[in-house]
């Protein structure tokens, strides 16, 4: 009798089979998303890629320092550095952007390139890109009687690897190997240090505390100088497709050769507000339309 | 006796996997579209990886999508969807289950108005709504469905972003079409 019940429980299977789809996802592997707001954090890249024929917008400021106080409205009264950047995506892995800094009026180009994606199932357990830049700088010095420096030696370079893992839904972090060549580390030029060659390690940290907002964090130890170590913290909004992002800084820095070279003030006297506005244009014809 | 219990059995089997076969259409490549019409901005989400079932015989609907699929041409307004509003690696689909009205025996060539009442699921909430649709017998083989519906994304915890532009519409118009297959 057992037996029959069974084969009747048994028989009923295919019923229980038809009466609804087996929900399973569409594609095995996916990638982890989102490890940083955006292709900025602080003042460094990121692994985030930007997609094919899509153009990011950013323009960054840093002020002067705090220690002024309300005098100076906390350095916003020392002028601003400001860099704008354009950076266009040929395909999902591979961008190039230009930029503009106002310190030393350096102009810059760049691109990134996405090797390694992080994947949800953890096969891939970290995001991997390469960026590598030169930029020239373009201020007149024709007030100097001699030596007025060259094309090439006003050219500068960088270049790193950034290795990210978002290890939670709500804890990110970049590692970033970084270099900085300067052809010329003429004193004029706005930086501290007087080597050719930087090394650093940049540290990027995002904590998620909503679902568009995040602390965030950016510490660049030197390697090879004696220079101060870079540090900022921050705050990250996302607002209907910008980004914004507010921060303490202890350098003025926002070219990658000048955050390398540019030296640092002590952190709390030495900070300065820093702001970021960070946007995205699709450019071409959109799939959907 | 045990043997005949067992064939007896296995003959049900049959039975049910045959009549199961007899009147049950299926797709995997379905379309479903959204419209978020703001003030604003207005924009599309597009997939075309509905799966479904529609059961002629129990008069039964069964659908879902991997929300993962939804595209709405903008790389960066697709991960802020999934990472944000849909929450997608939390609820990854959204589900239909439920029962046509009125028996349908449809002829080929012929079309019937329907509504599905059921259990719509997104963003982990479960609603009892009814959808109208258009059912069309295309062949012997073929079954075509078209169905629109609402979605108050409020109904469903799903945010709005509201800090600075308006660019999602509080209620979401659904579309489906699909052609489903024996």
């Amino acid at each position: 009798m057992k037996k029959t019940i069974l084969l009747l429980m048994i028989s009923c299977l295919p019923l229980v089979v038809n009466a609804q789809l087996e929900r399973k996802p569409a594609t095995d592997v996916q990638d982890v998303e989102l490890i940083f707001h955006a292709p900025r954090h602080i003042n460094l890249l990121t692994v985030e890629p930007l997609d094919k024929k899509t153009l990011q917008f950013a323009i960054m400021h840093t002020f002067g320092t705090l220690d002024g106080g309300i005098q100076n409205l906390y350095g916003l009264d020392n002028g601003a550095n400001i860099q704008f950047s354009f950076e266009y995506a040929f395909s999902d892995k591979f961008s190039l952007g230009a930029a503009r800094q106002s310190r030393d009026k350096i102009y810059n180009l760049y691109g990134r390139y996405h090797i390694l994606k992080q994947t949800q199932d953890n096969r891939m357990p970290l995001s991997l890109s390469l960026m590598g830049g030169a930029g020239v700088n373009t201020s007149n010095y024709s007030f100097l009687q001699e030596n007025n420096p060259s094309f090439t030696d006003r050219t500068s370079f960088a270049f790193q690897i950034m290795g990210a893992r978002k290890f939670t839904d709500k804890i990110s972090v970049q590692v970033s190997p970084m270099l900085a060549y300067f052809v010329d580390p003429n004193p004029i030029f706005l930086i501290e240090g007087d080597q050719n060659l930087y090394l650093a390690l940049g540290f990027s940290g995002k904590y998620k505390i909503s679902g568009k907002s995040s602390l965030t964090l950016q510490w660049i130890p030197n390697l090879n100088n004696d220079l101060r170590n870079n540090l900022g913290v921050g705050i990250d909004l996302e607002a209907g497709g910008h980004v914004f992002q507010m921060y303490f800084v202890t350098s003025q820095a926002l070219n990658e050769q000048y955050l390398l070279a540019g030296g640092n003030g002590v952190p709390g006297e030495g900070f300065r507000v820093g702001f970021n506005v960070n946007r995205v244009f699709a450019t071409g014809r959109r799939k959907s339309n | 006796m045990k043997s005949l219990i067992y064939s007896l059995s296995i003959l049900l089997i049959l039975t049910i996997h045959g009549k199961a076969l007899g009147q049950v259409y299926k797709t995997e490549k379905g379309s479903v579209e959204f419209l978020s019409k703001a003030s604003l901005n207005e924009f599309t989400g597009k997939s075309s990886d509905l799966n479904g079932l529609v059961d002629l015989d129990k008069n039964m609907l069964d659908f879902y999508i991997d929300l993962n699929t939804l595209k709405t041409g903008i790389g960066l307004r697709d991960r802020h969807m999934r990472e944000n509003y849909l929450e997608t690696k939390k609820y990854p689909y959204a589900e239909f289950t439920g029962k046509i009205g009125s028996q349908i025996n449809l002829l080929v060539g012929q079309s019937k108005s329907v509504i599905a009442k059921g259990k719509f699921k997104i963003h982990g909430v479960e609603r009892e709504i009814d959808v109208p649709g258009k059912l069309t017998a295309i062949s012997d083989s073929e079954l075509q469905l078209e169905a629109k519906f609402t979605v108050l994304l409020s109904d469903y915890n799903i945010d709005i972003p509201t800090v600075v532009f308006y660019e999602l519409a509080e209620d979401q118009i659904v579309s489906i079409k699909a052609i489903l297959k024996k």
